[in-house]
């Protein structure tokens, strides 16, 4: 069955398309991850990426800050860029790109140091010191994170005190301290309870009055609830991308259907 | 027809455990419990061998009563016995020897012919020569030798004595009673110093006799001097000591002021003057004795009060005198005798019923007891096995003693020691020495400083590289190369140290010691260049750099480097041409010679085989260790916190540095501690290397000896039980205890560590 070409830039209203994926195709090593990806995700929107396990969606969400640099063997071609600029340019630091774009993991994984000491950690690394400055931004962070009423009291405690889902938004918290432009989700809630789950797709709804978000999701629901728009992919090649209430209601492509209906996946 | 299945309603067999598997179970239970057992048990047996090897050096003197025999009722000029202690005399007034045999308990008179029918009024024994001087009430001495043989028969050593006089010989003034006599020998002179009761005064006499060998090979005695002593003397004489090398007396006045005589020249000259009591209300002194080796002197005062004086050069001084070393505290009664021994640095003192056994160069008490009667003298075999005692009780009381380490003890092999002949009290080991008098130092504290400083210069050598290089390989370097390097390490930690201590014997430890400059400036350089070169590499605009994939950049660095390391090291002469020169006093001839300019530069020695030399090789040793378990630690900590901190924006840096080493901290703490035990233990490398010099300084370019390389060298020559045996036995306990108490608190700081950085 031939699939009809997905239109990559689904939003008839005039956003702006921060990030723009053009031809992208990834390999580790012989096995080719992604097949000739190309979307545009606009700005202050939170972009869901769905598709049954292995289909490329975390690849491709990490290789928005070039988090798979880290792997051996990889290769790609096309671009991706950002804001107008190539990710890839030689010329640019890979430092510089993840200080633009922020990343929450799948799972937590907070540093074993304080509380405090995890927040600041992107400015520490920035070479931000001044007390007055670290201080604020743990405040306005852990707010921004729904954290602060919790944690306010043991800042200086080790991190690894803290709940699961307390470590996730610690996580959200220390990501955004450096007032990322994009912040990358790969399956927050993925290892949550319920109620923690609740929490962080709250906290990403407010927190798409500044960011950028990309979030990489199992739950349906989880997407239809945060997301504005869905990227559906299926096996290395983005089957469908449109506003995810259309994306729900009227698939345009029928693997689409069958996989939000879980006739697969 | 297939067979019906099993009724799964009646078939309760699936659910029993075949007897067999618990068989094999119960069977390995009692396998790992007896063998854990087996462990704990060799364990603990190996710690109970070395506890009960070491503990008679800790352990004071057994003096245990034997037997006494009754000795007729007389006055005995002199006390004495032979070797074995079976077979003491005594001298009675008219010559004649008492011997006393311990096996039979018989007391014989042995008549002698003196050739004269003077009453013997004076007697002492030269240890030396085994021979007795008496003097007598006109005027004369007479040399006597005992003449005491032993044979074993049937299991029993007998000892027989059939003393021999040879012919009186007059000295001093004519007729006059000899109130003290005493006599040295050097084999070709003899010394007889006498006094003399002279109505008021006490007149002091020296003859000195020169042996002549005559062509027929038999010795003759000629005189050669007479010396009155007396006008020299300052005070009324009382008591004379005569040392076996006869050529010199220590006089003992009335007054309490020793006064010591050396002849030199043909004539006798007052050296020195001294009070031993000066301190004390009455300084008289009541009892003094040579102790064995004729270099101290132990004095006791009329109150009990005991001190040792002993001849050494003193600071700054050309002339050996006697000064104050020892102390000990007071006996409780006066004393009467002062016995020294022949095999070692103990004496007896005892007066009265109080009698204690001394040991004087550790000061310490070996034994001290109230007796059952009272003590008129002592005497004490050759072999310090059997001690005589002359009761007043008439009876002659034998003890046996037991002390085999009479020179052992804390303050022997941990405390400053005063030996004899040295300026001041000092940490000394010297096992061995070339004469039956000299006196081995068993000090440990040059050999634990000796570990601890080969330790530290290894671990100032292999920390920083190990740890470093274990940083860049794990989280730097392209992992392809990491697959190569880490095996490659393992491989060196396998190298047989023995093969490096040879390595460093012979090649490296001459290579330095010609090129000390290079080497400084390699060691300088390097870091300097490899620093500076990653700077300018991070300066770099990304154009350039961008052509190095992360993780290669050592195919840039490691050419520099290395071209820079040949480069400073031919350098090396250049530098030691203008850093290096020293002039020499006498020609004042200016040399460009590292090795002749740090002595004159810091006035600490230089030496072949010196720390630096250990510290490189056994540093090779210890860096393969120190490096993989680092590179496992580093290794080892959790992808995720990577990823998070590279997610954060940070470098390969900063990850390294702020969440990698930090959470790997205790990991890396266990390597260097297992690191450090190694260069703690280590032997063959030190032994080959150090030069085994036991000596106490910091200096990078002189030897030491390691607890662990005295082991090696010593124990071919220790004799089995005896002192250094034991105290070879106790510094592996010591090095034991070392390894205990550093493993120990690095395992409580690693536990700290763990808890601080643990990761979920």
């Amino acid at each position: 069955m031939e699939t009809p070409a997905p239109s990559h830039s689904p939003a008839p209203e005039s956003r702006t398309d921060f990030i723009s994926i053009r031809n992208f195709n990834f390999s580790y090593g012989q096995k080719q991850a992604l097949f000739d990806i190309t979307l545009d995700i606009p700005e202050r929107q939170v972009t869901a990426f769905i598709g049954p396990s292995g289909c490329g969606k975390s690849t491709l969400l990490r290789n928005l800050n070039r988090m798979n640099d880290l792997i051996e063997g990889i290769s790609h071609s096309g671009d991706i860029f950002v804001n107008g600029h190539s990710i890839y340019d030689p010329h640019i630091e890979v430092i510089s790109l993840r200080k633009r774009v922020g990343m929450v993991f799948q799972k937590s994984n907070p540093f074993p140091k304080s509380i405090y000491e995890n927040v600041v950690y992107p400015l520490r690394v920035a070479g931000q010191n001044r007390k007055s400055v670290l201080d604020e931004t743990v405040e306005r962070s852990l707010r921004g994170a729904a954290l602060w009423e919790e944690a306010k009291d043991r800042l200086h405690e080790s991190a690894l005190g803290l709940s699961g889902g307390q470590m996730q938004r610690l996580c959200i918290a220390r990501a955004i301290a450096n007032r990322p432009e994009i912040l990358l989700m790969d399956e927050p809630c993925s290892a949550l309870d319920p109620i923690a789950t609740v929490k962080i797709e709250e906290l990403i709804r407010e927190l798409k009055q500044e960011f950028t978000i990309v979030i990489v999701t199992h739950n349906m629901q989880q997407a239809t609830r945060c997301s504005d728009l869905t990227a559906f992919f299926y096996l290395g090649k983005l089957v469908e991308y449109d506003q995810t209430q259309r994306i729900f209601s009227n698939p345009a492509q029928k693997q689409t259907e069958d996989y939000i209906t879980g006739r697969f996946g | 027809m297939p067979s019906p299945l099993p009724d799964h309603a009646t078939d309760q067999a699936r659910f029993q455990t075949s007897k067999r598997t618990l068989a094999v179970d119960r069977l390995m239970t009692v396998v790992i419990k007896f063998g854990g057992a087996l462990v704990i048990t060799s364990v603990l047996g190996i710690f109970l061998f070395i506890l009960l090897q070491i503990w008679p050096l800790f352990a004071p003197a057994s003096v245990e009563p034997l037997k006494s025999i009754p000795i007729p009722a007389a006055k005995y000029a002199l006390l004495g016995i032979d070797e074995w202690g079976g077979n003491p005399f005594l001298v009675k007034t008219d010559g004649s020897f008492l011997v006393v045999d311990y096996e039979s308990g018989a007391a014989t008179d042995k008549a002698i012919d003196l050739g004269t029918t003077a009453q013997v009024t004076a007697a002492s024994l030269n240890k030396r020569e085994q021979k007795v001087i008496l003097g007598t009430a006109d005027g004369h001495f007479i040399l006597v030798s005992p003449n005491q043989t032993s044979r074993e028969e049937g299991g029993r050593r007998i000892v027989e004595t059939n003393p021999k006089a040879e012919a009186p010989v007059a000295i001093g003034e004519p007729g006059r009673p000899v109130i003290d006599i005493a006599y040295g020998d050097s084999g070709t002179s003899k010394l007889v110093v006498a006094l003399q009761s002279c109505g008021e005064t006490n007149r002091l006499t020296a003859s000195l006799f020169k042996r002549k060998r005559s062509l027929m090979g038999k010795s003759r005695e000629e005189p050669a001097g007479s010396f009155d002593l007396t006008p020299l003397i300052p005070g009324r004489p009382e008591k004379i000591l005569v040392p076996a090398t006869g050529d010199s007396v220590i006089v003992l006045t009335g007054s309490g002021k020793a006064a010591y005589l050396v002849l030199e020249g043909g004539r006798f000259e007052v050296l020195q003057t001294f009070t031993p009591f000066e301190d004390l209300a009455n300084p008289h002194i009541n009892a003094a004795n040579f102790i064995f080796g004729d270099v101290s002197i132990a004095f006791a005062s009329d109150s009990g009060a005991n001190r040792i004086f002993s001849l050494f050069y003193p600071e700054g001084s050309d002339k050996r005198l006697f000064g104050f070393v020892h102390e000990f505290p007071d006996l409780g009664a006066s004393p009467v005798f002062l016995v020294s021994t022949l095999r070692n640095k103990a004496f007896l003192l005892g007066g009265g019923r109080e009698i204690s056994l001394r040991y004087s160069t550790t000061e310490s008490i070996r034994w001290q007891a109230a007796l059952p009667f009272t003590a008129e003298n002592a005497v004490i075999s050759g072999k310090y096995q059997r001690l005589a005692l002359l009761g007043s009780d008439h009876a002659l009381h034998f003890y046996n003693i037991d002390d085999p380490h009479p020179d052992s003890g804390w303050k022997a092999l941990f405390g400053k020691v005063w030996y004899e002949g040295a300026p001041g009290p000092k940490w000394e080991w010297q096992s061995t020495g070339g004469s039956d008098d000299f006196e081995p130092k068993y000090s440990l504290v040059p050999l634990i400083f000796g570990t601890l400083k080969g330790t530290l210069y290894a671990m100032l050598f292999a920390v920083p590289i190990a740890l470093l290089s274990a940083l860049y390989t794990s989280q730097f370097l392209d992992p392809r190369f990491r697959s190569v390097v880490k095996p490659t390490m393992e491989i060196m930690a396998s190298l047989p140290s023995v093969v490096l201590g040879f390595l460093a014997a012979i090649y490296i430890a001459p290579l330095i010691e010609r090129q000390v400059p290079s080497l400084l400036l390699v060691a300088a350089g390097v870091p300097l260049v490899a620093t500076a070169s990653g700077f300018l590499w991070s300066r770099l605009p990304i154009q350039i750099r961008k052509f190095i994939h992360p993780g290669w950049e050592w195919i840039v660095f490691l050419p520099l480097l290395l071209a820079s390391a040949a480069a400073l090291w031919s350098l090396g002469p250049a530098f030691e041409a203008v850093a290096f020169v020293v002039t020499d006093p006498a020609t004042g001839q200016k040399t460009a010679d590292f090795r002749a300019w740090w002595p004159a530069a810091t006035g600490s020695s230089f030496d072949q085989r010196n720390s630096l030399v250990v510290g490189f090789m056994m540093g090779f040793a210890v860096i393969p260790i120190i490096f993989t378990i680092t590179e496992d630690a580093l290794s080892n900590v959790p992808k995720p916190l990577v990823t998070a901190s590279m997610a954060c924006g940070a470098s390969r840096w900063q990850t390294a540095i702020r969440v990698v080493l930090p959470t790997a901290s205790a990991g890396i703490f266990s390597a260097l501690m297992i690191g450090l035990g190694r260069a703690v233990g280590e032997t063959m490398i030190v032994v080959m290397a150090t030069g085994n010099t036991p000596i106490m300084e910091w200096n990078i370019f002189s030897g030491m000896r390691t607890l662990s390389a005295n082991i090696a060298v010593e124990l071919p020559e220790a004799p089995h039980h005896g002192t250094l045996y034991r105290t070879l036995f106790l510094g592996a306990m010591v090095l034991f205890l070392l390894t205990f108490a550093i493993n120990t608190v690095a395992e409580v700081l690693r536990q700290h560590l763990r808890e601080k950085f643990k990761t979920i």
